[in-house]
């Protein structure tokens, strides 16, 4: 075996090994903290603004607003920035907002992002703080009752578990399973160390003394929802997650929209954490400043191996196929007659079995303290130790277009 | 200057440092144990051909005293004898040279490892004095039994070896008792192996010998069975090619 390929499997196996052994021992030191209930301590509940910018949302905004009128907070206003759409928009908001005085509608005509819709939505509001939310999505009616006592002086943002709406076929139920793991507890945990690196799109929600000083949203970000949380970070806050408060959000339809938008996602984190090289391997920044360039080292490895272990295998594998002319294509006869030899196995695949082992316990304790049900999520279960394959689509599809500075797309 | 507030920490210092340490300790634990594992397969692996190829010497010495009894007492009670050794000695010594192929590759990870490499000596050693031996019962013992004899390379260097490798072994598969191949690892340069190349001129690899036919190159099963059925036309396989008009 190619020295160089051996050497590359136990790099890639230990850093992810650390990684996980780490969540694991994270999740049950913190096992009774994931769902504490916290109190409000202030003397009066504070104005809240919920901005929502929408850009050809007309087949899916009503639920949002629909969400949003369930929403028991008292002291609420929404704000709905239509940021130039193409398609009827506007006038869904306009029918579904009617009659509500909660609702402040901002129709631009113009087409100017997400970020600067949200920025526009700042200075509008009047809140103490900012829910940010997307226009596919849906919040349920407690969410800021439930969100606003985790605020204290340094905390700049408070993010919530993402869920998928009604998730239909293997891909949609396998993201669902990663949503529960990667955008809820995962952030959880990250939250025990100060490291929480995203606020997600579908909601999240911001101090406005915050948001004030670090000059809001990057308009020029594609993912601003984590370029954000950098910003936070830099700034001396914190990012806490809140378990107990969910938003629902609706997946691309078909890989290809899938792919476009973790092209978006990925891309754009290369770029932020670019951007703000400096907060890495610094230690003004805590633990954040290594557990950021930890996950982007193993992702480059990992990608790596990846690629080298797809040449290798599979160009193994065609070859052992392509032999099967020599022997008039016998290739039944002789599967039938495969031997298990195992010490015909070499050490990299234990260590390629062991790491797929940790990736099954991940996911039915992540599970079980996600508060889950494992038997509901069968299927995903089933297909969720592969997703690995599709992570690495993904990525070498975002390394390519970040390495050919290529305009990513929303959409 | 930004200053991180510390009043708010999440989580305290000491438990984190905690956490970042143990999950190391666990890591390493469970390297370590991997590794462990890896020395023990590959101690097991070094045993398998240890043992096999001792078998391999061990009957090769009782088939020199076959031999002798032939020349002493006569071929015919040599000759029942060395046909049930035959048997189960003709499909293991080809199993036994891939097996040494197989091992030294997943177990060579890191480094060369030279115990594969004396072994391979060994066994090719072994297998040339298994296949004169051999020759020479099947004359005086009237065996029809094919002999094949595989020259080959690493697989950097010769592409085409893999792939007769595989196109041979399915052809062992298919014919047990009546066939016997011998692999020849041209890069271990052995004395003897040299000869032996020489006398059949053998210039290209891979080659196969069939029944002392020569032919080098790739060769798909068919063009060696058919060499094969030549002399053994009463093995089964044979049969596809009987109704067949000969070329």
């Amino acid at each position: 075996m190619n020295i160089f390929y051996s050497a590359l499997v136990y790099t890639v196996w230990f850093l992810s090994t650390y990684f996980v052994v780490f969540f694991l021992l994270a999740l049950f030191t913190f096992r009774n903290k994931l769902f504490e209930e916290k109190k409000f301590s202030g003397k009066t509940w504070p104005f809240v603004s919920i901005l929502v910018p929408a850009y050809n949302e007309q087949g899916k905004i009503h639920k949002t607003i629909n969400s949003l009128k369930k929403v028991v907070y008292k002291r609420v206003e929404f704000i709905i920035i239509n940021d130039g759409s193409k398609d009827g928009t506007s006038k869904e908001v306009r029918k579904h907002i009617k009659g509500d005085s909660r609702f402040i509608f901002i129709d631009r005509k113009k087409n100017m992002g997400k970020a600067a819709s949200l920025n526009e939505g700042i200075k509008k509001g009047k809140g103490a703080y900012f829910g940010c939310m997307d226009a596919d999505s849906i919040i349920e009616p407690t969410i800021i009752e439930k969100c606003l006592p985790y605020f204290e002086d340094d905390i700049g943002a408070v993010t919530v578990n993402v869920e998928v709406v009604q998730p239909r076929g293997i891909l949609h139920k396998v993201m669902e399973l990663e949503f529960i793991l990667g955008l809820s507890l995962f952030l959880k945990i990250y939250s025990f160390f100060d490291s929480v690196f995203v606020t997600p799109g579908p909601f999240s929600i911001f101090s406005k003394k915050v948001l004030d000083e670090i000059g809001g949203f990057d308009a020029n970000c594609i993912v601003e929802d984590m370029e954000i949380s950098f910003r936070i970070r830099k700034a001396g806050y914190r990012i806490v997650h809140c378990m107990d408060a969910k938003v629902q959000t609706i997946l691309p339809r078909g890989f290809r929209k899938l792919y476009v938008q973790r092209r978006r996602w990925y891309s754009g984190a290369l770029e932020t954490v670019f951007q703000h090289k400096h907060m890495l391997f610094n230690r003004k920044y805590g633990v954040f400043s290594f557990l950021i360039p930890f996950n982007y080292i193993l992702m480059v490895l990992g990608l790596g191996l990846f690629i080298a272990t797809q040449f290798l295998g599979l160009s193994r594998l065609f070859r052992n196929l392509y032999n099967f002319r020599y022997t008039n294509f016998n290739f039944l006869e002789r599967l039938l007659e495969w031997e298990f030899d195992v010490l015909g196995y070499s050490s990299s695949m234990i260590l390629g079995l062991i790491m797929f082992s940790f990736t099954v316990l991940i996911m039915i304790l992540g599970l079980r303290y996600a508060r889950k049900t494992f038997n509901a999520r069968k299927t995903a279960s089933i297909g969720y130790p592969f997703i690995f394959f599709l992570y690495q689509i993904f990525w070498i599809g975002s390394l390519y277009a970040v390495i050919r500075r290529k305009k990513v797309s929303w959409r | 200057m930004v200053v991180i507030k510390k009043k708010g920490r999440s989580t305290k210092k000491s438990t984190v440092v905690t956490i970042f340490v143990v999950a190391l300790v666990i890591t390493i634990f469970l390297l370590m144990t991997i590794l462990l594992l890896g020395a023990l397969l590959n101690k097991n692996r070094e045993s398998y051909i240890d043992s096999n190829v001792q078998k391999l010497y061990n009957d090769l010495n009782e088939m020199q005293t076959f031999s002798l009894l032939a020349e002493v007492y006569g071929d015919q009670m040599a000759c029942v004898a060395f046909s049930s050794k035959l048997m189960d000695m003709d499909e293991s010594i080809w199993n036994l040279g891939r097996k040494i192929d197989q091992y030294r590759s997943v177990s060579e990870e890191f480094k060369k490892n030279p115990y594969y490499l004396e072994q391979k000596k060994i066994f090719n050693e072994n297998e040339l004095f298994y296949m004169v031996l051999l020759k020479q019962l099947k004359v005086r013992c009237n065996y029809t039994q094919a002999i094949v004899l595989f020259f080959y390379q690493n697989s950097q260097d010769c592409k085409k070896c893999d792939d007769q490798s595989f196109v041979l072994t399915d052809i062992n598969k298919d014919i047990d008792e009546e066939l016997a191949i011998f692999s020849f690892d041209a890069d271990l340069n052995l004395t003897s192996l040299r000869v032996l190349r020489e006398f059949y001129q053998i210039t290209e690899l891979p080659c196969t010998i069939v029944n002392d036919v020569k032919m080098c190159g790739m060769q798909d099963k068919d063009a060696i069975l058919k060499e094969i059925c030549k002399d053994q036309p009463d093995i089964d396989v044979c049969k596809q090619f009987e109704d067949k008009p000969a070329n």
